[in-house]
């Protein structure tokens, strides 16, 4: 198959949009400049006024299989991301049994080859269980090519133990990723301690109970020699933490998700759950603190911890409801209509946050719009529209606050190899 | 500008305030006939669901219910657990076969009334959500304090205690705001908000909060059980801190300061024993004022009339 991307511009990690065409063949990128005439045989896709750009990568989502397939499995979750313009992701071990063992991992890999178009790239648990009292199954997982170790849900809460991980995984090449939290500050991990938490009447979670986690985490990592990479970070010390790390050359990655730039804690209002997530939204000033840091390179990557959960689940009282939203669907475009159009940063940050350095932290290489390259892109329309219908999402959950919103900007094309996922006209 | 749900103050707007503070007096003084029923509420069916354990609160509203002439329902549901197991939705789907007009729902969840307020027909009144609300508990203090100020505007009203925790202080300080009162927080660092309300004096010293010259002190009740980290020393410590001590009491004796109590009073701890017999204790005032406040809310609701649709806003 050959196709002619024609008129639209294209987007990269560095740099402003740039015209051109791009001529795929056989899902290789053969030819990329401005007026390329089409072979014969080739049928030319006119995409006048939209951006051609690497196709979106997460790497932190939750597809809950096995175990909770009512919120989530692996064809809809895989099917989500394609949506949003995502070809590939990470999944996260929090599901039930725990990934915490090859067999698991051997399972869930062969049932992605299975039902997923996209591949399908899996963490592994720290501890047996996330139970945090014994190390998992980390040599066999490895050999199923995971590298990123993580009891994403929960931090390890034995500093000791996680030292010991660390210093154990490292040289087989592997690193971590903290969810951050003291257990004994955050109480029902509801949402942040503040006005909020006050006015609802619920126990709030502090920062500092995030912040604390993540700074001993970076500590135990730079004692054990280890790569650690901060998930969700939600606040603007937390940030801070991050770059007075960095600033002294420790090896330390973060990210942020769309969720924590776009909403606060004052979006609860009368307790709606689409607003409960782990770490909590916290308060305005957070968000512009965490843009900036976005901006300025403290977070090296974008993503959006896809936490599906049924509406039943989420129609019980704001306490009891599960913490989580998705995001596979909604991120590209909800960056696109919150920062992009604005002009707060441009596509280059969202190639480079959500495409390129996820990718690098997982040991792919990235996927530019450069000729010889493997075609693996997407065309966007920021002209278009999405409304976040129901119907309109493929995954099994719609625990959005973006359901039945219209933002600015449309995915209208995915393109990976030879294969054409997604397109609408 | 009835409403299906009764379930905040903060929602409420002053004239629908005003309105049912008007709406109770009639049914106080309804109290003091040997008859003490009106046909009001004949015919229609209220549902008590106590998750948490209440004797006042739980009572006040079955002699309201039934003063109206409606039939009351007691689900007796488990005290201690949340509704595990079986979802709001569950629940309200059972409840919704029961053809309930009014749920009268406390429960240890804040938030929990307004779950189920959004899916049901029926009219759903919160008699106290978790730390949230208590918002009958807040009528009942603004209807008392205007048996002893008819124009509360401008009196000072001292709120000493676990402010952190307590339902009622959110709700009856939020309510006496709205009516022009000046409202104080007393209470431990550990137990009042930091980032709290606006428009609210707070205190750390019972003797400074005496010197600004309340009109009325009231003491909340301490919790122990919803302390899960300690957040004082021990009872004595805050009685001797926090309390109305003997000492404490001649002087505010002597000012003539009213003091009010959601109840039930832990003696030798909010207040010593003396304070119980005191002629400007309204704590009893309270009690009974509770029946008309509740026969107000009731007679206010109308049941029914959206589909489940939450009605918080009616400007």
């Amino acid at each position: 198959m050959s196709l002619l991307f024609k008129g639209g511009k294209i987007a990269a990690e560095e740099g402003p949009l740039v015209p051109g065409d791009v001529l795929v063949v056989d899902g290789v990128i053969t030819a990329v400049g401005k007026k390329l005439e089409a072979p014969k045989g080739v049928r030319v896709v006119d995409v006048t006024g939209r951006i051609v750009a690497p196709a979106m990568f997460d790497s932190h989502v939750h597809f809950r299989e096995p175990g909770q397939e009512h919120k989530e499995d692996l064809a809809h979750g895989s099917e989500a991301a394609i949506n949003g313009g995502v070809t590939g992701v990470v999944m996260m071990p929090n599901t039930n049994p725990a990934i915490d063992s090859a067999g698991v991992v051997r399972t869930l890999l062969d049932k992605a080859a299975e039902v997923s178009r996209i591949p399908v790239y899996t963490s592994g648990c720290i501890t047996k269980g996330r139970a945090g009292t014994e190390l998992a199954g980390i040599d066999g997982m490895r050999k199923l090519g995971v590298t990123m170790l993580t009891d994403d849900g929960d931090p390890v809460v034995d500093p000791a133990l996680l030292k010991n991980a660390m210093e154990y995984a490292t040289p087989f090449g592997m690193f971590f990723a903290s969810h951050c939290e003291v257990p004994e500050l955050a109480g029902p991990r509801a949402l942040n301690e503040g006005k909020v938490s006050y006015e609802l009447g619920i126990k709030g979670s502090p920062a500092c109970s995030e912040e604390i986690c993540m700074d001993r985490d970076i500590r135990l990592a730079h004692a054990a020699g280890a790569h650690v990479h901060i998930q969700h970070v939600s606040s603007a010390l937390g940030m801070e933490t991050i770059r007075w790390w960095k600033e002294r050359g420790v090896r330390v990655t973060a990210e942020v998700s769309p969720h924590h730039l776009i909403f606060n804690e004052d979006d609860i209002g009368d307790y709606d759950t689409h607003y409960k997530m782990n770490p909590p939204l916290r308060t305005e000033e957070d968000n512009a603190a965490l843009l900036a840091g976005l901006k300025e390179g403290v977070f090296d990557l974008i993503a959006t911890d896809h936490a599906p959960h049924s509406e039943f689940e989420k129609s019980q009282d704001f306490v009891t409801a599960p913490n989580g939203i998705t995001g596979l669907e909604s991120a590209l475009v909800s960056l696109f209509d919150r920062f992009v159009v604005p002009g707060e940063f441009g596509w280059d940050l969202l190639v480079k946050r959500y495409s390129a350095e996820p990718r690098r932290m997982m040991g792919l290489p990235a996927v530019p719009i450069e000729e010889g390259k493997p075609a693996e892109l997407i065309v966007f329309d920021p002209a278009g529209e999405t409304t976040f219908t129901r119907e309109f999402m493929k995954s099994k959950s719609a625990n959005t606050p973006f359901l039945d919103q219209t933002l600015k900007g449309s995915v209208d094309l995915v393109l990976l190899g030879n294969e054409i996922l997604l397109e609408r006209d | 500008m009835a409403r299906k749900d009764f379930l905040d103050i903060a929602s409420l707007t002053r004239e629908e305030v005003d309105h049912l503070l008007d709406q109770a007096t009639p049914f106080k003084e309804l109290f003091t006939r040997s008859v003490k029923k009106v046909p009001a509420l004949k015919g229609k069916s209220v549902l008590t669901l106590f998750y948490e354990p209440s004797t006042r609160t739980h009572s006040s509203f079955e002699v309201a219910a039934k003063r109206l002439s409606a039939d009351v329902i007691d689900l007796d549901v488990p005290h201690s657990s949340a509704v595990k197991g079986e979802t709001v939705k569950d629940t309200v789907d059972t409840l919704q076969a029961m053809r309930a007009d009014y749920i009268v729902v406390r429960h240890k969840m804040s938030g929990l009334p307004q779950a189920i307020a959004r899916q049901t027909k029926a009219s759903v009144i919160n008699a106290g959500d978790g730390a949230h609300a208590h918002p009958t508990q807040a009528l009942l203090d603004a209807f008392t304090l205007k048996e002893v100020f008819p124009s509360p505007a401008g009196k000072k009203v001292l709120i000493v205690g676990d402010i952190l925790h307590s339902r009622v202080a959110r709700s009856t300080s939020n309510l006496f705001l709205k009516l022009g009162v000046e409202v104080g927080f007393l209470g431990p660092g550990s137990l009042v908000p930091k980032l709290g309300p606006a428009g609210i004096t707070r205190f750390t010293d019972f003797e400074e909060a005496l010197k600004w010259g309340p009109d009325v002190v009231y003491l909340l009740r301490v919790q122990m059980e919803r302390q899960d980290v300690p957040s004082f020393p021990g009872l004595q410590e805050y009685h001797r801190v926090y309390g109305v001590t003997q000492e404490r009491f001649k002087q505010i004796q002597g000012e003539g300061t009213y003091i009010m109590h959601p109840g039930p009073v832990n003696r030798g701890v909010e207040l010593c024993h003396e304070v119980m017999d005191y002629e400007h204790s309204l704590i009893n005032q309270q009690v009974e004022n509770g029946i008309a406040a509740r026969m107000a809310v009731l007679y206010w609701l109308k049941p029914g009339t959206s589909e489940g649709e939450p009605q918080h806003e009616t400007d």
